[in-house]
C-alpha cells in the first residue's frame, strides 16, 4: 500500500525584506491530524513564516511541499518567484488561510463569502456548494446571519464565518494568523471553541496565536520563534511547561 | 406652443448622434482608464511613463485643440502614408476619416486620461486584506480582478465616474466644429435659419438636461448596487 503524502513539508525557508533576514532557515512537517501553534514575541517571524507557507509571500530560498508535490521555483530579475502560477492556484486551494482581520469580501453576503472559492476554484456546482455552506453555517453557529453582510456583524461572528468559509474548500490544511488577536476579549471563547472542535476531529491546522491556553490544550506541537529561528520545538507539555531556553521562560512568564 | 419649424425630426437624430457618441466614448474611455490606472500602479517602469506621458499631455492641451489635431491632423497623415502607397508600390487605397469616429477616439482618448486617475484612486482604497484572502483560496489573478477587486473599487470610482461623465456628455458638443450633425449643430443651423436661437438653444439644453437626470439617476442606482454590504444599502 502507498503511503499516502503528508499534508505540508516546509524545509529551509529563508526569507528578507531589504535588509533584514526576517527567517532565517525554517522547516516543519505538518502529518494528518497535526496541530501546530506557532508562538512568539512579535517581530519573531511567525506570521511571515505562515504566509510563506501558502506563498502570499515570497520565500527566498527554501522548498515548500503539498501534499508530496513539490512547489517549483524560478529565479527572476525580482528574485525568486514561482515558476508555475497553475501549480500556486492548485496548492493553495489544499491550503486554507484564516487572518487576523477575518478578510471576509464586504460586497458579498456571509453565504456568497462560503460559496465563492468551492464554485469558482474548485468548479462545484452552486447547489451542492450551497448545501454545504449551510451546514457550515450550523457547525459554527451562524445560521442565522446566512444572508448578514461582513460590515453588519460582529468580529466573532465574521471570524467563525472567515473559519467556515475556510471549511468549505475541504482543505487538507487549514493556517490560522493570529485568527483572535483582532478580537474583543469576550469574543475570543467562540472562536477559539470552533477550532478546538476542528482539532478533535483530526483536521491539520498550523496556528500562529497569542492563545497559550489554546497551545497548551489543543496542540500536538508547539513551535517558539525567535528572531526567524526555531528556539524551541516539542509537545506543548515539554516546550510551554518545562521551557529550556532563557527568553522562552521569559515569554512565558506572566506579565504582571 | 413650441414652433421648431420642421427641425424637431432633425433636433433628435442629432440627440441619438450626441447619446451614441457619449455612450461609445465613454465605452472607450472606461477601457482605457482601466488599462492606464493598471499602467500607473504596474511595478513596469516603462508602462509607468507612458501611462504619464499619456495623461500629461492629454490633461494639458485643451479638447478643441485636440479634437482638430486629430481629424484634420491624423487626416493628412493617412494621406501622406497612402501616397506614398500609391507612388511607391501602386497600391491605391483612400481613407476618409469618419467625423464620428474621430469624434469617439478623441473624446475617449480625453477621458481615458482623467478615468484613470479616478480608478487608480478607487483601486488603492481597496482593502488589500481582501484581495489576498481571492489570492489564498486559489483564485488567478484575473478571478480575483473578476469578483472582488473590480466590485470594491467601483464603490470608490463611482463617484468620479458619474462627473467624468457629466462633463463628457457636454464635451461632445465640440464635435459640432469637425462637422459632426449633433444635437447642437442641427440647432447652430436651425437658429441661422430661422433668426430663432432662443428657441433652438432653449430646446437643445432642456434636451441635456434630461439625459443628465437620466444618468443622475442610473448613477444612484449603481451606487446602491455597489454600496451593498457597506450599511448604507437597505
Amino acid at each position: 500500500m502507498a503511503a499516502t503524502p503528508i499534508p505540508l513539508e516546509v524545509r529551509n525557508i529563508k526569507k528578507r525584506f531589504g535588509d533584514t533576514e526576517v527567517l532565517k532557515g525554517l522547516s516543519l512537517h505538518a502529518h494528518k491530524g497535526d496541530v501546530i501553534t506557532m508562538i512568539g514575541a512579535s517581530g519573531s517571524g511567525k506570521s511571515t513564516f505562515l504566509r510563506c507557507m501558502n506563498l502570499l509571500e515570497q520565500p527566498d530560498e527554501g522548498d515548500l511541499i503539498v501534499h508530496g508535490e513539490e512547489v517549483r521555483f524560478k529565479t527572476t530579475k525580482r528574485g525568486r518567484e514561482p515558476a508555475d502560477w497553475k501549480q500556486v492556484v492548485r496548492m493553495r486551494a489544499r491550503l486554507s488561510m484564516v487572518f487576523q482581520s477575518f478578510n471576509l469580501w464586504a460586497h458579498m453576503t456571509l453565504l456568497e463569502n462560503i460559496i465563492e472559492a468551492p464554485i469558482y476554484v474548485l468548479g462545484k456546482p452552486k447547489k451542492d456548494a450551497i448545501e454545504h455552506a449551510n451546514a457550515l453555517l450550523e457547525r459554527v453557529g451562524l445560521s442565522h446571519r446566512a444572508d448578514a453582510y461582513p460590515a453588519q456583524m460582529s468580529g466573532g461572528q465574521q471570524q467563525r464565518g472567515a473559519i467556515a468559509r475556510a471549511l468549505a474548500m475541504d482543505p487538507e490544511v487549514m493556517l490560522f494568523d493570529e485568527p483572535t488577536s483582532a478580537l474583543d476579549p469576550e469574543l475570543v471563547g467562540d472562536v477559539l471553541k470552533v477550532m478546538h472542535d476542528l482539532a478533535d476531529e483530526g483536521r491539520t491546522m498550523i496556528v500562529v496565536t497569542h492563545e497559550m491556553g489554546f497551545a497548551r490544550d489543543v496542540s500536538s506541537q508547539v513551535i517558539y520563534l525567535h528572531q526567524g529561528l526555531i528556539e524551541e520545538s516539542g509537545a506543548p507539555a515539554d516546550v510551554l511547561g518545562n521551557p529550556q531556553s532563557p527568553r522562552l521562560k521569559q515569554f512565558l512568564a506572566p506579565k504582571y | 406652443m413650441l414652433d421648431l419649424h420642421g427641425y424637431g425630426p432633425r433636433l433628435l437624430e442629432g440627440a441619438g448622434v450626441t447619446i451614441t457618441l457619449a455612450l461609445l466614448a465613454l465605452a472607450l474611455a472606461i477601457v482605457l482608464g482601466l488599462i492606464t490606472a493598471s499602467a500607473k500602479m504596474s511595478r513596469s517602469w516603462l508602462a509607468h511613463r507612458i501611462a504619464t506621458f499619456y495623461t500629461t499631455v492629454i490633461r494639458g492641451v485643451p479638447d478643441l485643440v485636440l479634437m482638430m489635431l486629430l481629424f484634420f491632423g491624423g487626416q493628412i497623415g493617412v494621406n501622406v502614408i497612402t501616397d506614398f502607397l500609391y507612388y511607391e508600390f501602386d497600391i491605391d487605397i483612400f481613407i476618409n476619416i469618419n467625423a464620428f469616429v474621430a469624434g469617439v477616439v478623441t473624446i475617449g482618448l480625453i477621458f481615458g486620461a482623467y478615468m484613470g486617475e479616478t480608478f487608480r484612486g478607487a483601486f488603492m482604497a481597496v482593502d488589500q486584506g481582501q484581495v489576498e484572502a481571492g489570492k489564498a483560496y486559489g483564485m488567478s489573478d484575473a478571478l480575483v480582478f473578476r469578483r472582488i477587486r473590480f466590485p470594491l473599487m467601483m464603490r470608490h470610482a463611482l463617484p468620479g465616474l458619474s462627473n467624468n461623465w457629466m462633463v463628457l456628455l457636454k464635451t461632445t458638443a465640440l464635435v459640432s466644429v469637425i462637422g459632426l450633425s449633433d444635437m447642437v449643430r442641427v440647432a447652430a443651423e436651425a437658429s441661422k435659419a430661422t433668426r430663432e436661437p432662443f428657441v433652438f438653444m432653449m430646446t437643445v439644453a432642456v434636451i441635456y438636461l434630461l439625459i443628465a437626470s437620466v444618468s443622475e439617476w442610473i448613477f444612484a442606482r449603481l451606487q446602491k448596487r455597489y454600496n451593498i454590504g457597506y450599511g448604507e444599502a437597505d
